[in-house]
């Protein structure tokens, strides 16, 4: 007994060996189908996984969208928040965040002896990010921490005519500073019309130190992941106002939906195309074995195993192709995550074991035409039929 | 012969035909998807980006720096300069006049307000606030010059502000109020504003406003009243005058071109940057069209843009050619297993007589035949394939675009030519004695 089913199992995969070495031509074209439709889902499905996450560290070229502001400021009552906050903001590995503190301040160059008002802006990177990294800009000139550097918006610069390296004054309330122009930039936003530099000195100036007016913070991620951090960290501040800006929150998330809706879409697109195309490769197979099913047959062969060996056949080829494309796959995702975001998509394991079996159901789908050689008579066959 | 030769092959096995003509189509289909979905996905994508609002800002050349902090202007009222709002309609003639979706101009004021109901019959205390009103336009028609009427506002350049109740109507004598103003004030849609001012050293009531809406925007007009920019031109004198523009433009992201100084740029590089829809070169158009305006572009806004819309243009390109390639492959295929199966014609037909070549040309017709049929098929499906996908995810269906189809019929060919090449070439190098044996 045991003995009859070991020659049997041996017979069933001397068969498969033979039927898949009968026609190697046919044999290269449907591991190719198979393979490349593995290849195209794996890259997509690591990528999908990759893109997702990087399109939502990508918005962060739009700059900060949330923002801690002391509660209830009004024109007469400029209220500020305690310098601590920041130590309670986390610092991700994507979230940086810049304290700010503004005051309205004269300043004078050497030579006219006319005061500019003008909004004077201290900021400090609550981490080593640079501040370019939370507001875009388009800059002239270079940082040097080691003096009271200014950044001039080029509407000031315009006024004062100011040029770089050019020194100045800055008074409030009897205080002041002197300032060395290092940077003027434009950015279309308020900092055009605005003086900044180093906290500390903004703090000495307006006679507030360790306060600030606001924090600027830019939070990567999905819409929920943004707003569960608004809520999480307006709980661990109870006495600031954390909000988002909606203008970059509202806009990312839409932005974010379309796009990864559309992956989505093209996944499941290429999906059913591998299927559809391994049926029609697998249904000129059918046809062509109707001979050999017949043969088996008239010798005695049961439907069922006569469709067993078929599965099994559809099943290696699918595995084969599978595991050689999801390989494929895996390096294109690899090389296209390195061309469009600039940094090569981390492989992700568990892609490989779902595109390789993922393209062994689609060979099995895919087999779904052999069910009309069950029908077969034989002796139509033999006759030619 | 040849044409008898070609039908004969489609009459005898129409359902093998039909089979291998549902696989290329269905290919195709993909590929017409994929290609008419990305050619469309730029622009989409460039309106979707819009709702992060202006991209371009417009102040006056004289304007005295602004001294604002926290959206709280602590600037003399009377100081800086205006534009002419009757310059405004010529925004619409500039050369990429229908890439500007929309433009707001602000004019700015603080006034007092207070309710009506404690407008005093005799002059005693009045219980006021003192606010700031921003005029400028909801939903706003104004006539180009080319005769036709176009309508735009705040609606469209900040379409993050949300109205409960309704944007007020181009009347004087309505308005939009924050909510968090409201909250102060204890306003509710359908509440009266007094506008009071100051006149002979006391206050005189001078206007009356109706809430017709309570404004959430995340950010300090939720503190301010928004009202048509006539009555914020009437309240503070400066009638037909702003003091900002918001400008919304469709753009190209900014390559290494765009960022070029156009002073710089030869003619015909000029004339090259000029006709580009660049952020830059709209503000330069922009500027030509409203004397004394001072155009720049906001950063933020423009660059991220530029930015993200050239990655997911590029991923989705790469994943275009992906399901093109796949879609080749997999047709290419088909293809060729259609040709293997017919060793025993091709076997016939030489022991009949036929040259190689003869053979070759009689079986790549055949693939021809199939490949427009199936292509134009392919493309039939494919764009309503792209219609769902565009409907679905942006609201609206790409147009069928003649040269999507134009690309997949040469696609099919030389795919379904290339597939069959191979099987074709050692088909050509079969004796035909033994496959006629059945070896």
């Amino acid at each position: 007994m045991l003995s009859s089913r070991s020659i049997n199992r041996s017979m069933f995969w001397r068969i498969i060996r033979r039927l898949l070495g009968a026609n190697r031509g046919r044999l290269f074209v449907i591991l190719l189908a198979l393979g490349a439709g593995a290849a195209v889902t794996a890259a997509l499905l690591n990528l999908q996984v990759d893109a997702k996450r990087r399109l939502t560290t990508e918005f962060r070229a739009l700059g900060a969208n949330v923002i801690v502001a002391p509660r209830d400021v009004t024109s007469s009552n400029p209220a500020t928040l305690d310098e601590a906050v920041l130590n309670k903001i986390v610092e991700g590995p994507h979230v940086s965040a810049v304290a700010f503190l503004y005051l309205i301040g004269d300043a004078y160059s050497y030579d006219s002896k006319n005061p500019t008002h003008v909004v004077i802006a201290g900021e400090q990177d609550g981490s080593s990010v640079e501040v370019s990294s939370v507001q875009p800009a388009s800059a002239i000139g270079s940082i040097s921490r080691f003096e009271t550097n200014c950044t001039f918006g080029t509407k000031v610069a315009t006024e004062m005519h100011l040029q770089l390296n050019d020194r100045l004054f800055l008074r409030s309330q009897g205080r002041e500073e002197t300032c060395h122009v290092t940077i003027i930039h434009t950015t279309g936003g308020p900092e055009d019309t605005q003086i900044s530099l180093r906290l500390d000195a903004a703090q000495r100036l307006a006679a507030l130190p360790g306060r600030i007016s606001l924090v600027q913070i830019s939070v990567p991620g999905t819409p929920q992941a943004i707003n569960s951090y608004i809520a999480s960290l307006s709980q661990k501040l109870p006495d600031a106002d954390v909000h988002g800006i909606r203008q970059f929150t509202e806009a990312e998330a839409q932005i974010y939906n379309r796009i990864s809706g559309l992956l989505t879409a093209t996944v499941a697109v290429v999906l059913i195309l591998t299927a559809l195309c391994v049926m029609a490769a697998m249904t000129n197979v059918a046809m062509e074995r109707k001979n050999d099913v017949g043969l088996m047959k008239a010798i005695g062969g049961a439907t069922r195993r006569v469709l067993r060996l078929f599965l099994a056949e559809a099943a290696l080829l699918g595995l084969a192709g599978g595991v050689l494309g999801a390989t494929t796959g895996m390096l294109l995702s690899i090389w296209l995550g390195k061309a469009v975001f600039g940094v090569a998509a981390r492989p992700r394991l568990i892609v490989y074991p779902v595109a390789v079996a993922l393209t062994i159901l689609v060979a099995i789908a895919g087999a779904y035409p052999l069910r009309r050689l069950a029908s077969i008579r034989p002796a139509s066959v033999f006759r030619g039929e | 012969m040849f044409l008898r030769l070609v039908a004969d092959s489609f009459r005898r096995r129409p359902r093998h035909k039909l089979l291998t003509g549902a696989a290329l189509a269905l290919g195709m289909a993909v590929a017409t998807a994929a290609l008419s979905v990305s050619l469309d996905v730029g622009d989409r994508l460039a309106h979707e980006f819009r709702s992060l609002g202006a991209n371009l800002l417009v102040t006056p050349q004289a304007d005295s720096l602004p001294l604002e902090i926290g959206g709280v202007d602590y600037r003399p009222v009377n100081a800086g300069a205006y534009l002419p709002e009757s310059d405004l309609p010529k925004l619409k003639t500039i050369f990429w006049h229908n890439n500007i979706i929309g433009f707001a101009p602000i004019l700015e004021i603080p006034i007092t307000v207070g309710n009506p109901a404690s407008v005093p019959e005799i002059s005693s205390y009045i219980p006021t606030t003192e606010v700031r009103l921003i005029g400028t336009w909801a939903q706003h028609e104004i006539s180009i010059p080319d005769g036709s009427a176009y309508v735009t506002g705040v609606e469209k350049t900040n379409p993050w502000w949300h109205v409960q109740g309704r944007w007020f109507a181009n009347k004087p004598t309505e308005c939009v109020v924050g909510t968090k103003l409201a909250r102060r004030l204890n306003l509710s849609v359908g509440s009266a504003l007094m506008i009071f001012e100051r006149k002979n050293g006391g206050l005189e009531s001078s206007r009356q406003l109706t809430v017709v809406g309570l404004l959430q925007t995340g950010g300090p007009e939720e503190d301010k009243i928004v009202a048509p920019l006539s009555v914020a031109q009437m309240l503070s004198d400066k009638q037909g005058q702003y003091r900002q523009l918001y400008v919304s433009a469709l753009t190209k992201p900014e390559d290494d071109f765009g960022r070029r100084d156009p002073v710089t740029l030869a003619p015909a590089d000029y004339e090259r940057w000029y006709c580009t829809p660049y952020v830059s070169s709209i503000a330069l158009q922009i500027g030509q069209v409203l004397p004394g305006a001072d155009v720049r572009v906001i950063r933020r806004v423009a660059e991220g843009e530029g930015r993200i819309l050239t990655r997911v243009q590029t991923l989705l390109w790469l994943v275009t050619f992906a399901a093109l390639l796949a879609a080749a492959l997999a047709v290419g295929a088909s293809s060729a297993a259609s040709v293997i199966e017919r060793r025993t014609e091709i076997g016939l037909m030489k022991a009949l007589g036929a040259g190689s070549g003869m053979v070759g040309f009689l079986l790549a017709a055949e693939q021809l035949l199939l490949a427009f049929v199936g292509g134009g098929v392919g493309y039939a499906l494919g764009i309503v394939l792209a219609r769902l996908v565009g409907e679905k995810i942006f609201g609206a269906a790409p147009q069928p675009s003649l040269l999507v189809l134009l690309v997949i019929l040469g696609l099919a060919a030389i795919v379904t030519l290339l597939g069959s090449a191979l099987p074709l070439r050692r088909a050509s190098r079969y004796e035909p004695a033994p496959i006629l044996r059945g070896e």
